[in-house]
């Protein structure tokens, strides 16, 4: 059973859906805790490019990669959500 | 000389490195380079040029391609991060030079010494010219992946010249400083071979070992080195750049290669950065062979000593420093002066019930269809001959149907090239250099979920 978005959760699931283009994904079922990319839903470096434009456009901030951080914050929705609540400026 | 985690490192703690990885390597006459991070990747490639191992690039570092490569190669083995770290650590602080493996007593063969990048002329290792230091292969666009054997020679000369048209882009302005280049491409693909591993170790050029991806990191890594910057990347890296809102430092020089670069987006680079886009022309199997000033020229200009012979199929490109003539797929025109104009590739052209069409062309027209975002045309398969064999097309497109888009298109094609089937996609399927490899697009018409 997947863990429960919380309504951030939710907006930033719909965002990347609409930023990569993801057909056949509905935002309520991306599990908040599960993989975004390689494994879980299976974005790639190309989809994280078009993914930083959105979120810089919507949230006010430039996503970054310093190599630790990375990991992390990119390893689930609800890190990556989690992250762009503490940073955004709009 | 490296900009690594923060710190400088000189070529010659490099070649200390290089020497300590190189007695650490087990014998065997192939090494398959997986390390990800760039100095770790120049270290052991060094290491195996003093071993006399040859460096094997694989097409992918997924398993299975891997596999195959060391499969198809005696003597080979891997060499990663950990085995470059841990040699180094296990190395005496005063390592020894290692002498350079015997070299080929070929009269031809042409000893290279490997220059100091730090002032000094440091040179602990003389390279036969004759010596196949690497084997690149290509991704195979058709069919399964090629390797093509490199003597050291033929890098000496193409990363010279490559030098020396990057100077000729920077001297104006910034005389001999030593340039730094930040590249967003990784080591293991000819691009970023030639760019971030020779030429920091061929020229006096430095390298940031960082392989930055968002505006923001690439911003952020060309801050961390000094002027004269030398920005490689390629299209999709700057599409990203010019939409994104991030403030960039003086850039001197950015290089472009992979996918074509439309003289719009050179330009707006140029305007952005303040900047010169130099465009490279080349393959994994000649090296780059000729650039242009992608926002103001259409006409590449020609390195010195390569001989271009045109023909209805592709293009024989010859040079001194090839093993032999090599064939490109692109279809070209050649000009006074040196110069040459691309008119399309080989697989470009297509015809389909007689009559003849470019793919480029296809596919510039169906991205110009409202509310397609990415389009790709391609010609799925042979067939026999005298077959009818249509073109087809994977497009993202959200909400905008098939029949309306090839309604579209049909106002400006032969209906002969409207393409059947026209699939709608996520996102093209494009691998980690922005390339669309023929079995991606002929997986995604056959299953677009999977695509």
């Amino acid at each position: 059973m997947p863990a429960t978005q919380l309504p951030a959760e939710r907006e930033l699931a719909e965002l990347i859906i609409a930023a990569v283009n993801l057909e056949g994904v509905e935002p309520q079922d991306v599990d908040p805790e599960a993989p975004l990319f390689g494994a879980g839903l299976g974005l790639d470096s190309i989809d994280a490019l078009e993914l930083a434009l959105e979120i810089s456009r919507r949230y006010g901030f430039q996503l970054r990669s310093d190599d630790e951080e990375n990991r992390r914050i990119f390893a689930s929705l609800r890190s990556l959500s989690e992250h762009i609540q503490n940073r955004r400026t709009t | 000389m490296f900009w690594s985690q923060g710190r400088a490192v000189s070529a010659r703690e490099l070649m200390r490195r290089a020497a300590a990885v190189a007695k650490a390597l087990p014998d065997g006459r192939h090494l398959i380079n997986l390390c990800e991070h760039r100095e770790n990747f120049l270290v052991a490639c060094c290491a195996a040029l003093i071993r006399g191992h040859t460096t094997l690039l694989p097409w992918a570092r997924a398993e299975g391609a891997v596999e195959e490569v060391a499969a198809r190669h005696a003597g080979s083995y891997r060499c990663d991060d950990d085995m470059v770290r841990s040699a180094c650590e296990n190395e005496g602080p005063r390592a020894a030079s290692a002498s350079a493996s015997p070299g080929s007593s070929s009269p031809d063969a042409k000893r290279v010494r490997i220059p100091g990048g730090d002032g000094a002329d440091y040179c602990a290792f003389e390279i036969p010219g004759t010596r196949v230091a690497v084997k690149a292969f290509t991704s195979g666009s058709t069919g399964s992946p090629q390797g093509h054997g490199k003597p050291w020679r033929g890098f000496v000369r193409s990363s010279s010249l490559n030098a020396m048209r990057i100077r000729d882009c920077l001297e104006p302005v910034h005389g001999p400083a030593r340039p730094w280049v930040v590249a967003t491409v990784p080591p293991q693909h000819m691009y970023g071979f030639e760019t971030s591993v020779l030429l920091p170790l061929l020229s006096d050029m430095a390298v940031h070992a960082g392989r930055p991806l968002f505006p923001a990191d690439i911003a952020t890594a060309l801050e961390e080195v000094p002027a004269p910057r030398v920005l490689v990347t390629t299209p999709v890296h700057m599409r990203a750049i010019v939409a994104s809102g991030q403030r960039f430092p003086a850039t001197a020089l950015v290089l472009s290669a992979t996918a074509p670069l439309d003289a719009a987006l050179a330009r707006a680079i140029e305007t952005r950065l303040s900047t010169t886009v130099l465009e490279l022309f080349g393959s994994t199997e000649t090296c780059v062979i000729a650039t242009r000033r992608a926002a103001s020229e259409e006409s590449w200009h020609l390195y010195p000593e390569v001989i271009l012979e045109p023909d209805a199929d592709g293009v024989t490109v010859s040079a001194p420093w090839f093993t032999g003539p090599m064939r490109l797929q692109d279809i070209v025109e050649r000009l006074p002066g040196n110069r040459f104009l691309v008119r399309g590739r080989n697989s470009d052209m297509v015809e389909v019930a007689g009559k003849r069409a470019s793919l480029g062309d296809l596919t510039r027209r169906l991205m110009a269809v409202p509310g397609v975002r990415d389009a790709v045309v391609f010609q799925p398969d042979t067939g026999a001959s005298g077959e009818v064999r249509r073109v087809a097309a994977l497009v993202v497109a959200p909400g905008v149907s098939t029949e309306s888009i090839c309604a579209s298109l049909a106002r400006s094609i032969d209906p002969a090239f409207v393409p059947r089937p026209l699939v709608h996609v996520d996102s093209l399927p494009r691998n980690e250099v922005g390339k669309l490899p023929r079995e991606r697009l002929l997986a995604a018409i056959r299953d677009p979920a999977a695509g």
